[in-house]
């Protein structure tokens, strides 16, 4: 029995491996497996159903992503034979045990598709190797394979439970291995691409909601600045009374109860509490000096107009504001002591948000010029409400606008320098 | 490889096209491993356990060598080794010594062959 040493060099060009291959991490010899037997040249001979030359511009039209199988066996022909099965589609990356291959993994991540795995192997067999794969959640990633003489049934169970994809004996059959782990690369990789996709359209969907949702108020907003702008307010009233509302509503005990949704559609809804002016002739409207009794009865009116065109606008019902601006621009001039219009609503009949909506009308009309009146100071604002002098409201709402208002006096601030 | 190689080699008990077809039409990769199979130290490592009387180390060189022969479609040697193998998990260390003649038979009618393939 010669033996036949085969001093081949550890330089991979003079081999036959095509350099740009990817590493065989454990190799000594190089194992495409066109490498001549030592004495012999060109491998001219020997190369039917395999070219070499083919090999790199395979992976360069491949995939840019998950393209290499890692094969785990301590046993080289099988890392032979199977790294040969697989090199015309995939890139082959070997190991000689567990340990080897669990630092190969480490290392490739990102570019496995499909992992073979021995279960006799020194230093860390493959069910070792497989509980460390599982409890790195690789396994959900990566398909991978058991290739063993050892189809027991207890090795069977075990890695069948742990998530392998499939248990293939050796010695292997070609196509069949071919088959299987093609099969289950494919499946990994629809998958990906799949859940990519899904991942994309939901953004989309997202964003697409976003957008209306921020068109929707833009609607909003331009209504109710364009009917405000026939009493000559600006629109900054209208956004006032919005931040004033939520403001009162995020910070304070006011809003206890609210959700975070139902606080932005009131704010939202807030907006919208004057549209019944448009109801309301100029004459009246814009008059500089005080109504008469008439005057007023019309005046009030834009109370229970403002509900009816709200209830006229069918895209407005579906938004979640609608229930409340409805509410708002119906109640927001009742009092707590029953005082009001147009219901004459008492207490707590007065649904929170017209409470405080109502509150922020007084304290925006309070702080800023109108028609009929000049911006009083900011201590006269406080004044006036704490003494009632301009509606009457509830105590407990009160004292969670006397907490907020320090902040909300800082609009006023921006606006009119040195009030 | 020409076809009286083939057929030399399928007298000491390998079956080629078996073989071929493993390495999918690939005879160079064959033959590199033909070679390498005499390189192989498992035979030796099997004959110096057995005779150390040493179960699991003859057990892990059995184990080793029924693969390759197993890869290498050497079918009787590979039956052996099965049996070989399976007889030292049950330990019954007599029933795998006897086989030893046999697999040695086996394997050095092999390895002549193979060594005539240069």
């Amino acid at each position: 029995m010669g033996s036949m040493k085969q001093n081949l060099s550890a330089d991979p060009s003079k081999k036959g491996c095509p350099p740009n291959l990817s590493c065989r991490t454990e190799c000594s010899e190089g194992m495409t497996g066109i490498s001549p037997s030592a004495g012999k040249n060109a491998p001219e001979e020997g190369l039917e159903g395999f070219s070499i030359t083919e090999q790199p511009m395979a992976f360069s039209n491949a995939l840019s992503e998950a393209n290499t199988i890692l094969i785990i066996d301590d046993d080289e022909i099988n890392r032979g034979i199977l790294g040969h099965l697989f090199s015309g589609n995939y890139a082959i990356e070997e190991a000689e045990n567990g340990k080897a291959g669990l630092r190969a993994i480490q290392k490739n991540r990102k570019r496995l598709c499909a992992i073979l795995l021995d279960v006799l192997m020194p230093e860390m067999d493959g069910l070792e190797t497989l509980r460390h794969l599982k409890a790195a959640g690789l396994l959900d990633e990566i398909p991978v394979f058991l290739i063993t003489a050892e189809t027991t049934d207890a090795v069977m169970r075990e890695a069948y439970q742990m998530g392998v994809m499939d248990v293939i004996s050796k010695p292997v059959v070609p196509y069949v291995v071919l088959r299987r782990v093609n099969s289950l690369v494919e499946l990994f990789r629809a998958r990906r691409s799949l859940s990519t996709q899904v991942m994309k359209q939901q953004a989309e969907l997202i964003n697409k909601a976003n957008q209306i949702i921020r068109l929707n108020q833009g609607m909003i907003e331009a209504l109710s600045t364009a009917i405000e702008f026939r009493s000559e307010e600006s629109g900054d009233h209208v956004q006032r009374i919005h931040d004033i509302t939520r403001y009162v509503l995020q910070n304070t005990e006011w809003g206890k109860g609210l959700t975070d949704d139902s606080i932005e559609n009131i704010a939202l809804a807030s907006i919208m509490h004057d549209v019944g002016k448009i109801a309301i002739p100029d004459s009246i409207l814009n008059k500089p000096g005080r109504l008469t009794p008439e005057e007023f009865e019309i005046m009030k009116t834009h109370t229970t107009a403002g509900a009816r065109l709200l209830d006229q606008i069918p895209q407005l019902r579906e938004n979640g504001a609608y229930y409340y601006a409805k509410d708002i621009a119906l109640h927001h001039h009742e009092r707590w002591d029953g005082g009001g219009y147009p219901d004459g609503l008492k207490g707590e009949e007065i649904s929170p948000w017209a409470q405080v909506v109502s509150l922020a009308d007084v304290y925006d009309a309070l702080s800023c010029k109108r028609v009929y009146k000049d911006a009083f100071p900011r201590e006269k604002v406080l004044d006036m409400i704490r003494t009632g002098q301009c509606g009457v409201f509830n105590p407990r709402l009160l004292g969670c606008f006397f907490e907020a208002e320090p902040q909300l006096a800082l609009i006023y601030e921006k606006e009119t320098p040195g009030h | 490889m020409q076809a009286r190689m083939k057929e030399k080699l399928g007298e000491a008990g390998i079956d080629v096209s078996a073989a071929l077809e493993r390495f999918m039409g690939n005879e160079a990769l064959l033959e590199r491993f033909l070679k390498k199979f005499l390189n192989d130290a498992s035979y030796e490592k099997l004959v110096a356990a057995i005779d150390a009387e040493q179960q699991e180390d003859a057990l892990a060189a059995a184990h080793t060598l029924k693969g390759v022969s197993g890869n290498l479609a050497m079918t009787e040697l590979f039956a052996l080794l099965t049996e070989q193998v399976a007889a030292f998990r049950a330990n019954d260390w007599d029933k795998a010594v006897k086989l030893m003649p046999e697999i040695s038979k086996n394997y050095e009618m092999i390895s002549a062959a193979i060594s005539a393939l240069e």
